[in-house]
């Protein structure tokens, strides 16, 4: 079965790779099948890592050993069969209620995980290193990144702060966001090539030592 | 009754999830548990939207016999291959876990793979140096490419008598000060918009999601 593996996986990545000539069959033939593949998998793991631990193993105990506070995962469970409303059009409207509740939920969380983990916390990073350079704590180049960390978050915010018009000190203050916004951009594209790269000497490797055996 | 209720309960269930984060009362943590366990329970069923889309998208390419429709049929094959290996027994069904590592596995990361040929050719016409702003991204993405690859410290090392590793701890500062501050800033102003959305969602005035119609 492991040789077969490696034969499967070797013919399904050049049927990938013969993209990289043109648009042809094994490589619509691999596409389709993999999105087959993907949304069957997506559908599994959700069943057995969600519905069967969240709702049928209560539901079920609670009616094997009489715990009848399980019976209330029915009412998530019926919220949930709302979606199927979608397929008869006269009462498709259902399907809001659910949708409602997810999207509560969801903006419900945000706004205090949002405000704890990604305003506090940032905010608390750039400023922190200042405490430390009243003590005495740190040395010129450290100073120096604690500085540039604070122009750079002022500056690239007021890039983006679009209440006031970009003139001025404004403007030249939002031009400075835009050279850290592009130092950023820059890294972030140089880490994204730099990862594509890895995969494809992963993918390479794969095809020479372990399917042809030549490394 | 069809978009009351349901901005009624996104109300409630919004404003219920944000209240109990804040409070470390026994009930108040009970009700927090709870309610993310129906969040588990409902959202796998929101699949089922975007399975039926799918199905639907494919049945009528192959009804309408539009080009390439065979392949259509290669969308349900797996799909039901999967499902059918997979739900029984769930996803340590031994031809589950193989298909899964030896056909999905690579084809994902050969389709990411794939990327790096693209990125190499749109990388060589985004980046001619044309005004300052260029040069500072590609300075930038030349820097943290060689700091990333163990050859450019390699390289330095060899050929250039000043310091050791420059490469990559050039490619260290600058993940560390000038692009960590851009992506703070940006990140704030996300966060700030998510946060003012959030609220317009849970008091109604961001209604988008309930879609057309009554």
């Amino acid at each position: 079965m492991e040789v077969l593996g490696i034969w499967v996986a070797a013919f399904f990545t050049l049927c990938i790779y013969s993209f990289l000539y043109r648009d042809n069959p094994f490589y619509r033939f691999a596409e389709h099948l993999f999105v087959g593949l993907s949304v069957g998998y997506g559908i599994v793991f959700s069943i057995h890592q969600g519905l069967i631990p969240f709702a049928w193993d209560p539901f079920w105990e609670a009616i094997t050993k009489r715990e009848f506070m399980g019976l209330l995962k029915l009412i998530p469970i019926f919220i949930g069969l709302l979606f199927f409303a979608r397929v008869v059009p006269k009462y498709s409207w259902l399907i809001r209620y659910p949708i409602a509740i997810l999207i509560g939920i969801g903006a419900g969380r945000a706004i205090p995980n949002v405000m704890d983990a990604r305003i506090f916390r940032q905010v608390y990073g750039t400023l922190t290193p200042f405490g430390q350079i009243h003590a005495g704590a740190l040395g010129f180049f450290e100073i120096f990144g604690a500085i540039l960390m604070l122009v750079g978050v002022i500056c690239t915010l007021t890039y983006f702060f679009f209440s006031i018009e970009h003139r001025g000190a404004v403007g030249g203050i939002s031009k400075v966001g835009i050279i850290f916004l592009m130092v950023g951009f820059g890294s972030a594209f140089g880490n994204t090539v730099m990862g594509r790269v890895s995969l494809l000497i992963q993918r390479v490797d794969f095809l020479l030592s372990d399917w042809l055996r030549l490394i | 009754m069809r978009r009351q209720v349901p901005l009624i309960l996104c109300f409630l269930f919004g404003i219920v999830m944000m209240l109990v984060e804040f409070s470390p009362h026994p009930i108040s943590e009970g009700l927090r548990a709870e309610v993310i366990k129906w969040d588990l329970i409902i959202g796998p069923f929101a699949l089922v939207i975007g399975v039926i889309t799918l199905v639907h998208t494919h049945v009528i390419r192959v009804k309408r016999r539009v080009e390439h429709w065979q392949y259509s049929y290669l969308v349900f094959f797996g799909m039901i291959v999967m499902v059918a290996f997979g739900l029984p027994t769930g996803p340590k069904n031994e031809v589950f876990e193989w298909l899964f590592d030896n056909v999905q596995v690579p084809m994902e990361a050969t389709m990411f793979s794939l990327l790096a040929f693209f990125i190499a050719s749109a990388s060589y016409r985004a980046f001619r140096a044309r005004t300052l702003e260029a040069t500072l991204l590609l300075v930038a993405a030349l820097i943290v490419m060689i700091g990333n690859a163990p050859i450019g410290d390699v390289l330095w090392n060899e050929l250039s008598p000043v310091g050791d590793n420059i490469p990559s701890t050039a490619r260290q500062w600058i993940l560390d000060n000038p692009n960590l501050s851009s992506r703070r800033g940006i990140i704030l102003g996300v966060s700030l918009g998510v946060i003012s959305q959030s609220i317009r969602i849970i008091f109604g005035i961001e209604r988008s999601y309930l879609g057309g119609g009554d």
